[in-house]
């Protein structure tokens, strides 16, 4: 078997293929897809996007729910050289509205009750899942499940690993989200390397339980891919959905973010009495687990075989570190949150304020070198100069020639080269997992037009991260029942992690000396009671 | 603890009113789940409110989205377990 090199997505589907055509790559509910029907269809749905005038280098916007075929866009996107955007599903409207024009998407595949909720002629043309969507969101219409049953392509376009792949948006400081271009190289490399030290075979059913608009939830996708490995679409949020997919379909390789191990918990009395004998390993991302549940967690999984790995990353660079199982016990706060070392083909760097490499022990910024450092910031060349930057290690004769992805994150190394993780430098939330910029939730409650100033900060939760509180003053001094419609008014048009927990209301929020709203000293007001 | 059951529904609504809504009362055939109305932990939440309040257990395989989808089906679950 020959196998051919790894420079795009589709790439890794066509040794897939070559490995074993008739091994199921899909299941979704009841469904089974094989590789083979991922190459034929995904080949139909590419040749549909070209002749919707999908133009290499052209975005394609995939908003539904997790599904085979969300799946099958992602690989026809890339064979006609189009970068493909999974917006959250969880996104309403506003939000949607907001990526398409940032990222100019002209065609977009969608359930149809989020395409109806879209302004008229927000996109060109529409791939609808379900039935013929109502309304003028779209000037044309196509049923993906006609294109997808079509001709196929004659052959792929030409495109090479440098061409933008994807776009991942992540909440921006802005008030709303910001997309990190990301290469083909970039999603492949990122593969590569997390098949490796999760050692990834055909024989793997890996559990796809995050969202694939989460650099961490399409990294399940596309290690099984590369593996031809089998991947289980879970959509469900709920413990007794996650017990019986692990348990029915003999997961071997699970990766999620605290809550979901939370609920996994919930489930010890059914683990204990059955145990999950086939989960190789169970990958963390996305913030540290609270200790009480990572020590429960081993106590559940680690007796019948489970290895317990913890990783670390940010989207920009798509992931950085990983604690192995082996060293899991360093993870505690008491030996001062470690999370790990550079993953394969990586180096981490801490950099202190002066520019130099820290000392052991010293703090620094934690740095991102290698072959996952993505393109940049989608049309904000702003906060592309202020996060991607010359390497400060380099050589001075290759100054500037290469970049790295200075983090926000303050870290220190130890002796041994373990990292641990001290703090970060921006007001982002942590909730459910999600990366929350506080500026994202302000601009959601001022949109209710009942709001003068909105203020929201995180406060800690074990249980989900942070809570998300705001803190606002009412325009003309507030009416009957406001906080009732601002929370509606936030429930309808953002995600549901995005929509505070509490929403007190003051009459006038402080400022600092600058005239800023003062959120450093209303969010320790808040934790101080 | 509250045994007449005949009262899951109403308990169920205040509770997401109180808890989840902000004070909007959710008609008994909502889908919970697919409108986003509560998250995977105010379901956990919510179902620690139901077995105090009912005197039952929700099984671990149950505490799924068929039994969690809207008002209706939760009550449905809590009468089987109350009868």
């Amino acid at each position: 078997m020959s196998a051919r090199p790894e420079f795009t997505l589709h790439d890794l589907l066509y040794n897939s293929v070559a490995r074993d055509p008739q091994r199921t790559a899909v299941v979704d509910g009841d469904a089974e897809y094989t590789y083979e029907g991922l190459e034929r269809e995904s080949s139909a749905l590419g040749a549909a996007l070209a002749e919707a005038g999908v133009a290499r280098g052209d975005r394609v916007g995939v908003y539904m729910d997790k599904s085979w075929e969300a799946i099958v866009a992602m690989l026809a996107a890339s064979r006609i050289g189009a970068a493909y955007v999974n917006v959250n599903p969880l996104f309403k409207a506003p939000q949607v509205e907001y990526l398409a024009g940032d990222c100019d998407i002209r065609v977009m595949i969608g359930d149809t009750p989020k395409l109806e909720e879209l302004q008229p002629k927000t996109i060109q043309t529409a791939f609808y899942r379900g039935a013929k969507p109502e309304g003028h969101a779209a000037r044309s219409y196509v049923d993906v499940a006609d294109a997808m049953q079509g001709e196929g392509l004659k052959e792929d376009r030409k495109v090479s690993e440098s061409d933008l792949g994807t776009i991942l948006y992540t909440s921006g400081s802005t008030g709303m989200p910001k997309g990190v271009a990301t290469s083909q190289r970039n999603v492949v490399v990122g593969a590569q390397i997390v098949s490796t030290y999760l050692e990834n075979t055909p024989e793997d059913r890996i559990l796809s339980a995050l969202p694939l608009n989460f650099d961490a939830g399409m990294s399940q996708f596309t290690t099984s891919l590369r593996a031809g490995a089998t991947l289980y679409l879970l959509r469900s949020r709920l413990p007794g959905d996650l017990l019986k997919a692990l348990r029915h379909h003999e997961i071997t390789g699970v990766t999620g973010v605290p809550p979901l191990w939370a609920l996994l918990i919930r489930s010890g009395r059914s683990i204990r009495e059955n145990p999950l004998a086939h989960l190789r390993y169970l990958a963390n991302t996305g913030g540290r687990i609270p200790q009480a549940n990572l020590d429960e967690l081993r106590d559940l999984l680690e007796p019948a075989g489970t290895r317990i790995f913890l990783m670390y990353g940010l989207t920009e660079a798509f992931r950085s570190t990983y604690l192995a199982p082996e060293e899991i016990h360093r993870s505690s706060p008491e030996q001062g949150n470690c999370i790990g070392k550079a993953m394969p083909n990586t180096e981490i760097m801490v950099i202190t304020k002066e520019g130099k490499e820290a000392a052991p022990g010293e703090p620094g910024e934690l740095v991102h070198r290698g072959p996952t450092v993505a393109m940049g910031y989608w049309g904000n060349e702003e906060a592309t100069q202020k996060a991607y930057r010359p390497n400060p290690l380099a050589p001075p004769e290759l100054l500037g020639v290469e970049r790295v992805v200075y983090s926000g994150d303050t870290v220190k190394r130890d002796e041994e080269g373990y990292l641990y993780f001290l703090g970060r430098e921006d007001a982002m939330i942590k909730n459910q997992g999600y990366r929350l910029s506080p500026e994202e939730v302000e601009n959601l409650l001022l949109g209710s037009g009942l709001v003068h100033e909105a203020c929201a900060f995180g406060v800690e939760n074990p249980a989900v991260g942070q809570d998300v509180i705001a803190v606002i003053s009412l325009r003309n001094g507030g009416e009957e029942g406001a906080v009732d419609r601002i929370r509606e008014h936030a429930i309808k048009n953002g995600p549901p992690y995005m929509v505070p927990k509490e929403i007190l209301v003051r009459d006038e929020l402080p400022k600092t000396g600058s005239g800023k709203i003062d959120r450093k000293g209303m969010s320790s007001a808040y934790a101080n009671g | 603890m509250v045994s007449s059951n005949g009262n899951a529904r109403a308990a169920i609504r205040g509770w997401l009113q109180e808890n989840v809504t902000g004070g909007r009362d959710v008609p008994n055939d909502e889908p919970l789940i697919e409108n986003g109305v509560m998250t995977s932990l105010q379901t956990v939440e919510l179902v620690v409110f139901l077995e105090d309040t009912f005197g039952i257990v929700v099984e671990d395989e149950e505490f799924d989205e068929e039994n969690f989808g809207s008002v209706e089906a939760i009550a449905t679950l809590v009468e089987s377990k109350a009868a």
